[in-house]
């Protein structure tokens, strides 16, 4: 990946895609009865994905890192706020245009599966996107797309008259990963692709994300609950808490400076019994999403919070004294 | 001191055998990691230890399990019953498999406490909201008149951990605890079991496929592969000098802090099922060292101290995975 940190400047210069004050609320009645309530699952944010790197989003339930990927993929439409992708709003995009960026831009789900017809089988699978995108294909041309698509991804071409039910869980997401590629995209949105499996098998399915990426060139947005597998596979990382961007790493190995990037940092469990840490028991939990405080949404768990972090909400600066890009959203940052 | 010594368990559920002589011991005040991928027997082991393989037609079919001086394999369902809750806890993955829907949590923990340790209502409910309160759980007094559905998962999981303590045991079996939670959440409850143990000198067994979570929270570790032992020692010894290509392969799976791009593995493959293990050593079709004796000759569990380590290669450090 040596290749894709070395940005040349014209390519810093123009990310791949962009959002602006990017916002998305959810409204829903409480209860039978209930009033209607409101809920912003994604507030106010500004983010560059750089062309040909790994741009990691990580953060806890609830922070609408799921939410801002279907954003960013225009799977959702926003509620203010834009997001370009190569120099295209995607808002002023008709349906057509839409459907001819979609070859470029794919997204892999945490679990393929529950978005394919149980009755396909992994080469219908795999197919599905050329046909949604009327690729007309003869039978030959079709067979090595199948076959040369599960190459690339690892999976053992006679694998292709199988059914789901027949995959283990790293196969399915081999051939999540398969169909994401069918349509030779610049860009894919991962959305937990490994939560659901075992380390084992994780590990496995980043190294092949990796090498795609290599190979390919490729453009990630990386999104995920576990900062330590985000450190290891990201050139950036966006830190997300209740909706709002709270810090920007511009390297993956920078020094955190906000409170809660540095519990999710305490939270990994690094496999090094001579690198044990003793978690601090909190009281707190995460807030209710619907009655979000006014100020900054981590006061109630901080163990650094003031008065004015309950009353005043820290906006989104370059941290002092930081590595260029490097920007974090908090009245009582960690020392550097 | 010992608490629980396993020898030589096997478990067999109608032709299939899923659990190979398991053997491990766990003294008070310590806990021990059972570290595995899916379907290595983990979960079955907590099951065997529970005395509840019944349910799901399996039975010991050799070996012993003894609990503070008492044999369990072979007990009578009535004296199994009285140790169930009382004396050994079960903590499990999802904490609905644990909570009834339609009761107020509080009266769960308190029945726990009436029926094991014989309290009075009004006992059972102060000591149930004392336990709250130990857990971390803000404002114990209304929590404990709320349903699960009124709370987070992380904090269900803090109420099933309160009706585990409610009995008093000496022993904690947590299978997968905080598989579903988040992950600052995790590192607390993580963190509250540690705690437990070393101030009330429990014994904890933690079922964990993540090695990383064995090197952070446990004394000991024991490695299944297919429902047989691959290695098991102190948890410094095994991760100073992992001596099972097994062991060496799960550790690697997890990226430390600064590891270089492009250096993660994984193991390839998967585990086999119960029905589809294979001649040998059940992990060579997997393994980096694998030659050909390991297709036909499954290597013995070899003692040394306390270091257990079944394989023909043991201490010879392949590439991590292969």
């Amino acid at each position: 990946m040596a290749d894709a940190q070395s940005t040349t400047p014209s390519a810093a210069a123009a990310p791949l895609v962009r959002t602006q004050g990017l916002t998305r609320v959810f409204t829903s009645r409480g209860s039978l009865l209930g009033r209607q309530r409101s809920l912003t699952a994604v507030s106010d944010v500004d983010l560059d994905i750089p062309r040909g790197q790994v741009t990691g989003v990580v953060g806890e339930s609830g922070c609408g890192k799921s939410t801002l990927a279907r954003l960013v993929l225009r799977l959702l439409d926003a509620s203010s706020g834009t997001v370009s992708f190569d120099g295209t709003d995607l808002a002023g995009v008709s349906a057509s245009g839409l459907r001819a960026l979609r070859r470029r831009m794919q997204m892999v789900f945490q679990d393929p599966y529950s978005s394919i017809d149980p009755r396909y089988s992994v080469r219908d699978a795999v197919l599905e996107p050329l046909q949604v995108q009327g690729v007309r294909l003869q039978a030959a041309d079709r067979r090595d797309k199948v076959e040369s698509l599960m190459a690339m991804v690892g999976l053992n071409p006679a694998l292709a008259d199988s059914f789901p039910h027949q995959l283990s869980g790293g196969q399915k997401q081999r051939v999540g990963i398969a169909r994401a590629l069918a349509l030779q995209p610049e860009f894919l949105v991962l959305d937990e692709p490994t939560a659901s499996l075992d380390v084992s098998i994780q590990a496995q399915i980043i190294a092949l994300l990796e090498e795609l990426q290599r190979d390919l060139g490729l453009t990630y947005l990386f999104i995920s609950h576990d900062l330590g597998l985000v450190r290891y596979f990201c050139n950036r990382i966006v830190v997300m808490y209740l909706g709002r961007v709270v810090e920007i790493l511009p390297e993956p190995l920078a020094t955190v400076r906000h409170p809660y990037t540095r519990a999710l940092m305490d939270s990994t469990f690094e496999p090094d019994p001579r690198r044990r840490r003793v978690v601090t028991l909190l009281r707190g939990e995460i807030p209710d999403a619907f009655k979000l405080p006014a100020g900054c949404a981590y006061a109630a768990r901080c163990p650094r919070a003031s008065a004015r972090c309950e009353s005043e909400r820290p906006l989104l600066i370059d941290a002092p004294a930081a590595t260029a890009g490097h920007r974090l959203a908090c009245h009582h940052p960690l020392e550097p | 001191m010992l608490l629980l010594e396993v020898r030589d368990l096997s478990v067999t559920i109608g032709p299939l055998q899923p659990l190979d002589r398991i053997a491990f011991t766990l003294d008070k005040g310590s806990i021990l990691g059972l570290v595995g991928e899916s379907g290595s027997g983990k979960s079955l082991t907590a099951m065997a230890l529970m005395g509840l393989l019944p349910l799901i037609g399996g039975r010991v079919s050799q070996g012993s399990v003894r609990f503070a001086g008492t044999e369990l394999v072979g007990l009578e369902e009535t004296r199994y019953r009285a140790l169930r809750g009382r004396r050994i806890a079960l903590i499990t993955q999802n904490p609905m498999t644990s909570l009834d829907p339609m009761l107020r949590v509080g009266a769960q923990i308190d029945q726990v406490g009436m029926l094991h340790r014989g309290l009075t209502a009004a006992a059972a409910r102060q000591r149930s909201i004392e336990l709250l309160d130990q857990l971390r759980i803000p404002d114990a007094t209304t929590v404990h008149g709320q349903y699960p559905h009124q709370m987070s998962g992380g904090m269900k999981q803090r109420v099933v951990i309160a009706m585990a303590l409610a009995g008093d045991p000496e022993l904690i079996i947590a299978d997968e605890p905080t598989t579903a939670l988040d992950v600052t959440i995790q590192a607390q409850i993580i963190q509250l079991l540690v705690d437990l143990v070393r101030q009330r000198g429990l014994a904890l067994v933690l079922i964990t496929h993540d090695m990383g979570v064995v090197a952070q929270a446990c004394d000991g570790v024991v490695v299944l592969y297919a429902g047989r032992v691959a290695e098991s020692n102190s948890v410094d010894a095994v991760f100073a000098a992992p001596a099972h290509p097994y062991t060496q392969a799960l550790i690697a799976c997890i990226p430390r802090s600064g590891q270089a791009s492009g250096s993660l593995r994984g193991i390839p493959g998967i585990v086999p099922s119960v029905a589809g293990y294979s001649s040998g050593c059940r992990y060579h079709p997997r393994c980096s060292l694998a030659q050909a004796r390991c297709q036909t000759e499954a290597p013995t569990l070899q003692a040394r101290g306390s270091h257990r380590v079944a394989c023909h290669f043991a201490g010879t450090q392949g590439s991590p995975n292969g």
